[in-house]
């Protein structure tokens, strides 16, 4: 049986030779690979579409080991499995321990912020755009948390729709 | 059809002008006449068994700032809910101001008239946030109509739309933007890179945001509309505390740019769903049917078989407001024929 995965590598040669070959002794095989380079992002990542062969088994082997590499896979068949969410904190975001703030929303399983911008306004207050990688359907969970850390610390939170 | 109308501002003087301008193609249309046999402001009243003058109500109210003083007609003494009982009427046309407090003058007004055995059409939505089952429930004890398409979204349609148009599937949620002038704030912050303060101020003076806008920036409005659809649309039963209320006041020009920079856009959204009640700023990407600007108002419903639907349309105005008054008198007439 076959499995397309997307994957998403930074866009520099040798990146999917080295996570392929971790896989290597499972026993599929790679049938196509084709890199997306027109929809690389602002961090140098493009989705790479990977399709393997072989027995279920292996292939469910290969998608573990991926997993555990920390490799991000967005779609697994066509089904998205990995999402990106957004939101801003305004206020005084950094003098409420910011570091604290990121701790804890790292700390949440399978959720982590993949970029932090902050903008100072007025009297030490500040907005924070934190872009978070989840799995996908975890959104709500994720947001809930946020609001519960940002309650605590009476910071005004613009979540995704 | 009689109409007694009380509230004789700007949604009030904009039904009198789509009456003036409407009633001889809802005649050929509907077969219906519609008769303004009174109305009411905070100043006093005008009455006529035989029929108001449209043109005559309108040039009076913005000359003299009274409707007590149309000619022969009108009356200093009587006002509000004391010309419900001075008149003979079919249906009560109710706009005066939403009061978050007590509902009222609305609430009396409206019970008023139920008992009376007429129907009502309101643009209001204090009374309905705060006492929605209680009206609904006396309307249907006495067996009256009561329309309030025009309390959410001005003339954008949806509750009627929900109810008629998408009668066969079932409404899961509604996100939408239900406040016309925070969606003005914010758009002008995106497009200008301007502060909230000098906006709010723009704003004012383009007479989009009132001198006390707090109803607005603070997310009040936008809540009681929640409270509405929610009970009319979802059947959740509900009152204004229980919505989650955040306004716009804290929005940075920064926070803005942030956004921007993503691919997004910060607006007020309301939510409504079993799991949530709530009004707050959120991120919406651009070029998805959230990104509405200026003072419009917009609303994806979320549904089982039709997936999403989403309406736009002019959240406020005068005559904008007064068509979807009109539209539920016209609809109350066709059920009386
Ligand atoms: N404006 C819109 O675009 C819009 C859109 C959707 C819904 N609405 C809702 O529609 C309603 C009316 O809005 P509006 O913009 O027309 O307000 P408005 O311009 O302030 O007019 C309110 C009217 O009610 C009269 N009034 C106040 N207290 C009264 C009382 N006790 N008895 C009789 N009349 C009384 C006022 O009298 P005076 O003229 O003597 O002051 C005025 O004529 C509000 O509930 C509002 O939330 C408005």
């Amino acid at each position: 049986m076959r499995v397309d995965l997307i994957l998403e590598l930074l866009d520099i040669p040798g990146q999917l030779v080295n996570i392929l070959s971790p896989i290597s002794g499972f026993g599929a095989n790679l049938v196509t690979v084709i890199h997306r380079r027109d929809d690389k992002n602002d961090d140098g990542m493009i989705p790479v579409q990977i399709t393997l062969e072989g027995e279920q088994e292996s292939l469910i082997q290969c998608i573990d080991k991926l997993k555990e590499m920390k490799v991000t896979i967005l779609e697994i068949n066509g089904v998205v499995s990995k999402e990106k969410i957004r939101t801003i904190l305004i206020g005084h975001v950094i003098d409420t321990d910011i570091r604290n703030t990121l701790d804890r929303i790292n700390k949440l399983k399978e959720a982590f912020i993949v970029n932090l911008e902050i903008k100072l306004s007025d009297e030490n207050e500040s907005s924070a755009m934190l872009v978070i990688e989840t799995d996908y359907g975890m959104k709500d969970i994720v947001f809930s948390k946020i609001q519960e850390i940002a309650n605590e610390k009476s910071l005004l939170v613009v979540n995704e729709v | 059809m009689r109409i007694c109308l009380i509230g004789f501002g700007a949604v009030g003087q904009g039904v009198v002008k789509a009456i003036s301008l409407k009633k001889r193609d809802i005649k050929n249309k509907f077969n219906m006449d519609l008769k303004v046999v009174g109305v009411s402001d905070s100043s006093g009243s005008a009455i006529n068994p035989g029929g108001l003058d449209e043109d005559l109500l309108l040039d009076i109210k913005s000359k003299t700032s009274k409707v007590s003083n149309y000619p022969k007609y009108g009356n200093s003494a009587i006002q509000g809910i004391g010309l419900l009982d001075n008149i003979d009427y079919d249906c009560l046309i109710e706009a005066t101001p939403t009061n978050i407090e007590t509902g009222e003058p609305a609430k009396s007004l409206t019970l008023k008239a139920f008992k009376d055995k007429k129907d009502v059409v309101t643009s209001n939505k204090g009374h309905l946030a705060l006492f929605y089952n209680e009206i609904i429930n006396k309307s249907k004890e006495n067996n009256v109509k009561f329309k309030f398409e025009a309390s959410v979204g001005g003339a954008m349609p949806i509750i009627n739309f929900s109810k008629k148009t998408l009668a066969s599937s079932k409404i899961e949620s509604i996100i939408g933007i239900l406040n016309g002038t925070t969606n003005f704030i914010l758009s002008r912050m995106t497009s200008e890179g301007s502060s909230y303060k000098n906006t709010l101020e723009e704003s004012q003076v383009l007479g989009i945001a009132e001198t006390d806008p707090s109803q607005d920036v603070e997310g009040i409005d936008a809540a009681c509309k929640t409270v509405i659809l929610a009970n009319s649309i979802l059947g959740i039963d509900c009152v204004y505390d229980d919505i989650e209320i955040k306004g716009i006041s804290n929005i940075t020009s920064e926070a803005i740019e942030l956004a921007k920079k993503e691919g997004y856009l910060i607006k007020l959204i309301a939510e409504v769903s079993k799991d949530n009640l709530k009004v707050a700023p959120r991120l919406v990407k651009k070029n998805s049917p959230y990104a509405v600007e200026g003072t419009l108002n917009m609303a994806t419903l979320k549904t089982d078989l039709a997936d999403d639907v989403t309406v736009i349309g002019k959240g406020a105005g005068s005559l904008e407001t007064a068509s979807a008054i009109l539209t539920d008198l016209i609809n109350i007439g066709k059920l009386k024929n």
